[in-house]
């Protein structure tokens, strides 16, 4: 479903992202794992077409990122950061529709959409509430349901629970469950063990734009003799610092 | 491009930007009812001052001049024929200047009476302090009745001579103004309105400017808005649309408002001068000019702030560049402000909003020169072809829109 090959970004003479390659399957959860600026942020971003690689490049559902960004766009979703991004002024309704439209899903569509969304995470009572005045957890829910509306093969998850408290963390998780039982191919950025190895199935190990390792959970801990990623993800960057 | 995509954005941030209330009152509501009433506060008290400055003015004699025969001059002879000038007794004639108790203090040669009779000239010194706008507005009508004096006692010299007065007058002055009411108030409108409708369209399109790209990066609903299906170009033309569609909305709102507080007081709108601003009419096809190039420059100041708004790291940064835009407007308009419609140079005309400026004054001037106008209005469309060009290229570069 995902195919990265030797992605690579440059800002001037800085390498934020260097020949990076993996290969996520079908609702399959894939965990970027890295420290902050290690390139986590950039490489989801050239995978949502937002920036352009400076080479290499990666084919998402079929399309490819450099020549196909439109298409490529048609079949993913994004839930960047933990801020909820909805215009208050506009009701949950609007604020699902508009990006429903943007995505060229006709009127019937994004309404049957919306009801079933709505029924799916509980947001029937404040659907034509203006977003401004719904509660944190309210508001995370149209976004949720905001990344979906046009039912995406991709779903790109970039530091989601961050800045969250416990029970938003858990709605967010919870979000990306559904996802993965509705087939959905997710790559999931984060810094925290924990969630990583709680959802993901496979992760890779990201450091100063370089992809250090990667592979399944478990295999990484038989690899490296240690039952703790923390450990292992010290070890690594650790190694890598100092190298 | 996607004409769709551009509509839905458009359509989306125009609904967003009319349930702001804070934008609509600050666009559209207040510039309805600001304008009229400073207007009318500062035309009513112009109008107040004037009448105040023709209707009470009153004169002190200096110390010296104190005199039972000087006040008798200047009672009987002087100021007899005028009930608005009246001889008032201070204390201290030239510090009542200043506390503002009379206007001018009145200093008359002592022998004054002997060189009446003898036929000899003698002195009334006028004191009166320029920096008081009353005292200075004063001084005409003072001195207008020591000259109907001085007249009256020319013509009694002359008559005692056995002389015609007529021989002091070689030559009559006639003046015959040929320029009607209505065009002086074309005259008068040429000088103020383009300078504030610049203004207006420049600064109607600051909130939506500022919110539309500078905003939406700070709120987090940027990076899901790029990853939709429509292009760069077409977000960034619905958010173009909706910032020139509001500045003309703001400075329709505000020309209303001056339009309205016209009717309820046109002397206080022209600030007491009374000049006429109906009555006058401008020929469908250069009022069709004018229009044009307006619209035309509010959408280069549209593309002007998205791509401030765009290049702008944060929202306080983008209201920072966005306002320095008006003064950057105002500065020609204020620099031309008292150029007549014929004193225009050809240059003018292909200048950034000296264009349009220059378009409005040919307008409502005498002889409407379509050359120029068109001239204008090809230069117009080159500057929001660049304007819009400088704001695409700014939005589809990585470095300007993920900036921090």
């Amino acid at each position: 479903m995902i195919k990265v090959e030797n992605l690579t970004k440059q800002f001037g003479a800085f390498t934020a992202v260097n020949k990076v390659s993996f290969e996520v399957e079908k609702g399959e959860i894939f965990g970027l794992l890295g420290e902050n600026g290690a390139g986590k942020t950039t490489t989801l971003r050239m995978l949502a077409t937002m920036l352009k690689p400076t080479s290499g490049t990666a084919s998402m559902a079929g399309f490819d990122i450099v020549s196909q960004p439109e298409k490529v766009r048609t079949k993913i979703g994004i839930l960047f950061g933990g801020e909820t991004g909805l215009y208050d002024r506009l009701t949950c309704e609007e604020n699902i529709a508009y990006f429903g439209m943007l995505n060229d899903m006709s009127r019937e569509k994004i309404k049957d959409r919306i009801k079933t969304l709505a029924k799916a995470f509980g947001m029937e009572e404040y659907i034509r509430k203006r977003a401004g005045k719904l509660s944190k957890g309210m508001k995370q829910k149209v976004a949720f349901a905001r990344a979906i509306i046009h039912d995406p093969d991709i779903m790109l998850f970039d530091e989601p629970t961050s800045g969250l408290d416990v029970s938003a963390i858990k709605e967010v998780h919870d979000f990306i469950k559904i996802c993965k039982n509705e087939g959905k191919t997710i790559v999931f950025s984060s810094h925290t063990m924990s969630e990583v190895e709680k959802l993901c199935d496979k992760i890779a190990i990201i450091n100063k734009g370089e992809l250090i390792e990667k592979g399944k959970v478990e295999d990484i801990k038989q690899k490296y003799g240690s039952d703790s990623l923390e450990d292992i993800f010290i070890k690594l960057v650790g190694d890598k610092n100092e190298s | 491009m996607n004409l769709r995509h551009i509509w839905i954005v458009f359509s989306k941030e125009v609904k967003d930007i009319a349930r702001d209330r804070k934008t609509i009152i600050t666009s559209i509501i207040v510039p309805m009812i600001i304008i009229p009433m400073l207007s009318i506060l500062a035309g009513g008290s112009v109008q107040s001052m004037q009448r105040d400055m023709e209707q009470n003015v009153t004169v002190a004699l200096a110390k010296e001049s104190n005199t039972a025969e000087i006040r008798k001059l200047i009672t009987e002879d002087i100021i007899a024929g005028f009930p608005n000038i009246k001889l008032v007794d201070v204390e201290d004639p030239l510090e009542a200047i200043n506390n503002s108790e009379v206007r001018a203090v009145l200093k008359v040669e002592k022998d004054f009476k002997e060189k009446l009779e003898q036929g000899k000239t003698f002195v009334i010194e006028v004191i009166y302090d320029e920096s008081h706008t009353k005292s200075l507005g004063s001084l005409g009508i003072i001195s207008d009745a020591i000259k109907e004096f001085k007249k009256r006692v020319v013509d009694k010299r002359l008559e005692e001579m056995g002389i015609d007065n007529e021989i002091l007058q070689p030559v009559k002055i006639e003046e015959t103004n040929i320029a009607n009411d209505a065009r002086a108030g074309l005259s008068m409108l040429s000088m103020i309105l383009p300078v504030l409708l610049i203004i207006l369209i420049s600064a109607g399109g600051i909130a939506p400017a500022t919110d539309l790209v500078a905003g939406e990066k700070e709120r987090n609903t940027f990076e899901p808005l790029l990853t939709t299906k429509a292009g760069r170009s077409s977000i960034l033309i619905g958010k173009y649309l909706t910032v020139a569609l509001f500045s003309f909305v703001s400075a329709i709102a505000s020309i209303l408002g001056m339009v309205l507080g016209y009717f309820i007081d046109p002397k206080a709108m022209t600030l007491g001068t009374g000049a006429q601003l109906s009555g006058f009419s401008i020929s469908g096809t250069a009022l069709s000019f004018i229009l044009i190039i307006s619209v035309l420059m509010g959408m280069t100041f549209a593309g002007i702030q998205i791509a401030l708004s765009t290049y702008a790291k944060s929202f306080r940064e983008a209201q920072t560049y966005i306002s320095f835009l008006i003064i950057v407007a105002m500065i020609p308009g204020y620099a031309t402000i008292l150029m007549q419609p014929n004193e225009i140079p050809l240059y003018m005309y292909v200048v950034p909003i000296l264009n349009t400026i220059s378009a409005f004054k040919t307008v409502l001037g005498v002889n409407i020169n379509y050359t120029c106008l068109s001239i204008a209005l090809v230069s117009s469309v080159v500057y929001v072809i660049i304007s819009l060009k400088i704001a695409i290229s700014l939005f589809n570069r990585e470095k300007v829109l993920f900036r921090s």
